[in-house]
Parts: C-alpha cells; sequence; structure tokens
C-alpha cells in the first residue's frame, strides 16, 4: 500500500488532493492484485488501472495549467517529463492485462505503479514545490 | 514510507554545479542504482545521503523522518545506514569476525558475535572468521564488507561502486550472490555505478544521471535500454551506429533505407542512432540493403562485424552484432536491413525524444 507521508506533501493544495486521488485509486488496484483469483479479477484490475491512467492524464493537465498561470519557467520541460510518461502508463495496462494469469505481471504492475506515482509523478513535482510556495507565500520573498 | 526518500537536491563545490534539482525515492527491500560517467555527481549524492558531507539545499528523508533540509543535519552515525566503498575500508589491523562485530556497539557482545556470525554466513564467509584482510582475494573482502554494512540492520545501505574492485570473471558470481543478500534482508538500497551492465542486473529501477548533474531518466531496466530518451543515455549502454540527417516528409533517409519519422517535424535535424543488435544481417532471400563484410570477430556468444553498403563510395562503415552462428564466409551476397526497436531517433538540439508509443499516445490524447 502507499501512503501520503508529509515527504509527498508539495503544500500546493490542488495538486495534493490530486496526488491524494490517485494514491487512493492505487491502493485500491493493490487490494486486487492481492486477492486476484478469477476473470472478473483480472476484469476489475484492468478497469482500475485504466481509470488510474485517464486520472493521472487529467492530473497532468490540470498541474500543466496551474504552472503555465503562475508562469513556471521550466513548464515545458515538465510538459515534456509528463509525455515521457505515457510509455510507462501503456507498460501498467499490458501488466493489467497479464495480471490474472501472471504472477510476475502482478508483481511488476506493484512495482511499477509505486514507482510511477510516488517517484516519476510525485517526487519529480517537488521540483516546483518552492516556487509555488513562495509566490503564493508573500512573506516568503 | 519505508526507505529513502531525496527531494529537490542540489549541490555546487564552488562554481560547479554538481547536482541540479535532483529527487529519488527508494522503497524498503528494493534496489535502486544511480548510472552515469565520473564526475556526473552520483558519488556526491550518495555521500550527502550518507551524511558525510553537509547538505545544501534540499531535503532527505530515511524511513519517514527528516535527516537534513536547509536547517538540519542528523550525523552519519545517526542515520542508520550502512555503507558500503569501492575500496571495502575494512580494518586491516582487525580479523573477519572483529570488522563485523565492530559497529555493532548497541548490542552485547553474546548478541554482536552471534548477529555478525549470522551476516557472515548469508554472505559465506563463516569460516573465515580469525583471518586478516590482507588473507583474502577481493571477491572476500568485498563480501565481509557486506556482512559489516548489513549487521547494524540499517534502514538504508548505500554501495560505492561495490564491484569495481573485483576482476570480471569474480563480479557477476559476486553481484548475484550480494543481490541475493539483499533481497532477503529487505533493506532498501541505493548503489552506484558507472557500468550499465552492473545497473541492469541489479537494479529494479535505474536513474541515469547526465553531466551536468540532472536526473536525464529513471525506469526498469527494460525501459532505460529499449526506450531511451535522450541520446545520452542510448549511448551508455555501448558501441552505437550512429547517423544524421533531416526530417523530410515523415522519413529520414538512411543506408539502409527511409525510417519513419511521422511524429517529427519535418525539417527538423536528427541523429538516428542503432545499435550493433538492430542490424541483421541474412542471405538475399529477406529484403535488405547489399553490404560486405569488411572484418569479424567472434567474441564467443556473438560475433561482431563491420560491414559497408556494397554499392556506398562515401566509406560509411557499420558495426554489427551477430548473435547466431553466421559465417559470411558461407553466405553471399549478404543483406542488411535495420530492426526498429533498436533504433532510436533525437532531436540534433539534445532534446528529449519520444519513441512511437508516446507519440501514439500523444496523439490520443490530443484528439
Amino acid at each position: 500500500m502507499v501512503e501520503m507521508t508529509p515527504s509527498f506533501e508539495l503544500q500546493i493544495k490542488a495538486l495534493d488532493e490530486d496526488h491524494q486521488v490517485l494514491i487512493d485509486h492505487a491502493n485500491r488496484i493493490f487490494d486486487v492484485l492481492e486477492n486476484i483469483q478469477d476473470a472478473d479479477d483480472g476484469r476489475d484490475c484492468e478497469q482500475l488501472v485504466s481509470e488510474f491512467v485517464k486520472l493521472s492524464k487529467q492530473h497532468f493537465a490540470r498541474e500543466e495549467a496551474l504552472l503555465k498561470s503562475v508562469d513556471y519557467p521550466d513548464v515545458g520541460q515538465h510538459r515534456d517529463h509528463h509525455r515521457s510518461l505515457y510509455s510507462k502508463m501503456d507498460h501498467l495496462i499490458e501488466f493489467s492485462s497479464a495480471a490474472r494469469e501472471n504472477p510476475l505481471a502482478r508483481e511488476s504492475l506493484k512495482k511499477e505503479l509505486q514507482y510511477f506515482l510516488l517517484d516519476d509523478v510525485i517526487t519529480a513535482d517537488m521540483e516546483f514545490k518552492d516556487f509555488i510556495n513562495e509566490k503564493e507565500d508573500p512573506s516568503s520573498s | 514510507m519505508k526507505g529513502l526518500h531525496i527531494f529537490g537536491l542540489s549541490h555546487a563545490y564552488g562554481d560547479n554545479q554538481v547536482l541540479r534539482d535532483v529527487g529519488l525515492m527508494v522503497p524498503a527491500g528494493e534496489l535502486v542504482c544511480l548510472l552515469g560517467p565520473s564526475g556526473c555527481g552520483k558519488s556526491t549524492l550518495l555521500r550527502l545521503a550518507a551524511g558525510l558531507e553537509p547538505l545544501q539545499h534540499g531535503t532527505i528523508v530515511i524511513n519517514d523522518t527528516e535527516v537534513a533540509n536547509a536547517d538540519l543535519f542528523v550525523p552519519p552515525e545517526h542515520r542508520r545506514i550502512g555503507l558500503m566503498f569501492q575500496d571495502y575500508a575494512l580494518f586491516p589491523h582487525l580479523s573477519v569476525i572483529d570488522n563485523v562485530t565492530f559497529g555493532l556497539t548497541a548490542m552485547g557482545s553474546k548478541e554482536a558475535h552471534n548477529r555478525a556470525m549470522d551476516m557472515l554466513d548469508q554472505v559465506g564467509m563463516h569460516t573465515h572468521i580469525d583471518k586478516h584482510p590482507h588473507m583474502l582475494s577481493g571477491g572476500q573482502q568485498q563480501r565481509v564488507a557486506l556482512a559489516r554494512a548489513l549487521a547494524p540492520k540499517p534502514e538504508l545501505l548505500l554501495l560505492d561502486e561495490p564491484f569495481s574492485g573485483l576482476d570480471t570473471s569474480m563480479r557477476a558470481r559476486i553481484r548475484e550472490q550480494t543481490l541475493d543478500v539483499l533481497k532477503r534482508s529487505g533493506v532498501a538500497t541505493l548503489m552506484v555505478t558507472h557500468d550499465p551492465e552492473e545497473a541492469m542486473f541489479m537494479a529494479d529501477r535505474i536513474k541515469v544521471m547526465g553531466d551536468e548533474g540532472r536526473i536525464l531518466q529513471a525506469g526498469r531496466p527494460h525501459d532505460i535500454f529499449y526506450h531511451p530518451k535522450h541520446e545520452f543515455v542510448a549511448r551508455l549502454f555501448g558501441m552505437m551506429n550512429r547517423l544524421e540527417g533531416v526530417v523530410e516528409k515523415g522519413q529520414i533517409n538512411t543506408p539502409f533505407g527511409p525510417i519513419n519519422a511521422r511524429h517529427i517535424e519535418d525539417g527538423q535535424q536528427v541523429s538516428v542512432l542503432v545499435r550493433p543488435e538492430g542490424i541483421h544481417l541474412t542471405d538475399n532471400s529477406i529484403p535488405g540493403v547489399n553490404v560486405e563484410v569488411l572484418s569479424t570477430h567472434l567474441l564467443g556468444h556473438d560475433s561482431l562485424m563491420r560491414v559497408r553498403r556494397v554499392d556506398d563510395h562515401d566509406g560509411l562503415e557499420f558495426h554489427v552484432r551477430v548473435h547466431n552462428e553466421f559465417d559470411p564466409a558461407l553466405i553471399y551476397p549478404i543483406n542488411a536491413h535495420v530492426e526498429p526497436e533498436y533504433t532510436f531517433i533525437f532531436p540534433r538540439d539534445g532534446g528529449r525524444v519520444f519513441d512511437q508509443q508516446d507519440r501514439r499516445d500523444m496523439e490520443a490524447s490530443d484528439e
């Protein structure tokens, strides 16, 4: 299971809420993976991962709009980073399709989901944490 | 999260900025490799995680506890980390057992002895406890150093080029044993290496660092090898055939025929990199361009050849790796064709590349 511990908080309300939604969704996937037995469970897993990917893309779009609105100077670079994760999202979907039959696919899905969420998405977002917090807090400048 | 979490890490030595906004996480039980050339900042990052250098900017969290930030510095001995350097740093005047018990000061002597014996047993060195380091081979010293690093049950293990002192024949065996011990211990491990093969073998996840102190790409070994996002990353994994060209009508013309580049703007100057194993040689029953073999070197499980198009007058030569028993003396004429999955196209301005999969998704989401 994945937890939103303080070190993963951006202290940017809208984005922290987005991240929490993704974490909750990932935990539902972990739950299903722990108990996967029949074709129905397999379909649930595929559907949850597909929804996770959709939620991630919506989060990326919201985040890019926010970064643009505050004139974050590396917004293009961050957008490229998001785009570079698309092939990883395809892998998540591939693993979910194989998860019912293949225990290695289940392990890969768990592992990749955790890295994707905590490292590729949330830790990468830490890059603009100070910029936005300073911008929103006039006393810090 | 159990393990290591680093974010916003920047570090400079005078005017030399060695790390720029680096972030990473290593969950408990996982092994993450920092891979990059000498001087890219990977050892500095390891030393900062260990607390061997004061942090300038960023945050380091071990097992949900901040150990370093702008206002905080927890000294190394209070971070619950194990360290292993490339020279192993064993105490020469102490026996194997005394080297391993040395750091177990929080335990009683009997408990420390038992713990050290347990660790030495796990690394297969329990029959050498009375020997001194100079009486051990490099591989044995490495295993004692690993036992010593793991004996205090650290929450994070930091390995700096741990196999670089071993000869090639021993390295493969020792790293397999080391990985086995690390996985059984469940410790979060951050390892630094400049050796791509070592990173591929050991890592659950690889973080490739470029020479500007940034992480260029992170992913499974499979992602890094088959979907490199930068030319620098692609070239880390050994010999490459490199061509330059311009995208015209969604294609790049190469000596092996046109290569699809539909998703790169026309007029963009690009580098095309082809791994030697991505050029396939066949007899002329399979379509391709006719090549002549200039040299061939049998390397054991594969052969490395140098080839040139028969009708090429520019002298362009290519390296080809052949995995099966392909004897050019017995096949004539020889055709060559390129496998798309071993071919990578990068903008010449040094930008990131999006592979076919990325592009399909980008198009779908733009619709």
